[in-house]
């Protein structure tokens, strides 16, 4: 059975293929969302309300576009609403675009992505970067760049314009290349 | 962009976080391209960027059995394992 056909018995109230549904995502969901709120509880509402929106309103799901999208938008945006709701957080401006690309601040990078995934220290470091990143740039960056929506889709999917997009992932882009320059940098620089 | 102008590694930079995964082959980044093809510190930064994508794309984390367990109780569907 594919996925539109699994859709199609959701929508008619089978709730076996609702469970399928749920199960054919979550992972997907849940990383993003942890990717996002870097915080397993966060990610872990996040999905529980990202599929429960899912389920209240699969029958209104047209089909034009795929469920993933769809998906990615939701939680994308309950993300967001969760990071409004808790400003105690302080984040580092990136209002200073010349302070973001410095020339005598390039180095040659040495990583090996493919055995990224089992080094649990370099998974450490990632975390805390992108934790420094305020969520209205993760949201973009992640969308944009890791789950590869394209600027207008990613426009859509967070009710931003397209240049703001592309400031935001710019910024994005050059923050977390800057903070993990010293972890993957060499000594020398240029 | 006009040919005369003269493009510094930091406009090229700039434009590298701006255009990454687009079209570089556009009629305005014709000028940036050529700068970043004889440019050893633009394709440096081009690399980095590149790779600063990549890590976080590598960087999955699944969810546990436990979450899974709580997530279909929550929607009700816990018995439809």
């Amino acid at each position: 059975m594919n996925e539109n056909e699994i859709i199609a018995k959701a929508q008619k109230g089978d709730r076996a293929a609702l469970s399928k549904l749920v199960k054919m995502y979550e992972q997907t969901v849940y990383n993003f969302a942890y990717k996002i709120c870097r915080d397993k509880e966060k990610a872990e509402h996040t999905m529980q309300e990202t599929f429960l929106s899912m389920v209240k309103s699969i029958n209104q799901f047209s089909g034009k576009s795929k469920l993933s999208t769809w998906l990615y938008t939701v939680v994308s945006n309950h993300c967001l609403m969760m990071a409004r709701s808790n400003k105690k957080h302080a984040y580092i401006s990136l209002d200073d675009e010349d302070a973001l690309i410095d020339p005598k601040n390039i180095t040659d990078w040495d990583i090996a992505p493919d055995k990224f995934a089992e080094n649990k220290e370099l998974g450490g470091i990632l975390d805390e970067v992108i934790k420094k990143l305020a969520p209205e740039y993760r949201v973009v960056f992640m969308l944009r760049d890791i789950q590869g929506f394209s600027t207008e889709e990613t426009a859509e999917a967070i009710g931003l314009s397209v240049p703001a997009v592309k400031s935001r992932l710019h910024r994005a882009r050059a923050f977390l290349r800057n903070e993990l320059n010293s972890t993957f940098g060499y000594e020398k620089r240029l | 962009m006009k040919k005369d102008y003269k493009i510094t590694c930091k406009d090229v930079m700039n434009h590298i976080c701006d255009t990454l995964g687009e079209d570089l082959n556009s009629p305005t980044c014709t000028t940036l391209k050529s700068h970043l093809d004889s440019c050893e510190s633009c394709q440096k930064y081009y690399k980095s960027i590149s790779q600063t994508i990549l890590v976080y794309k590598k960087y999955e984390l699944d969810a546990s059995s436990d979450s899974h367990k709580k997530l279909l109780k929550f929607l009700g569907l816990d018995d439809c394992e």
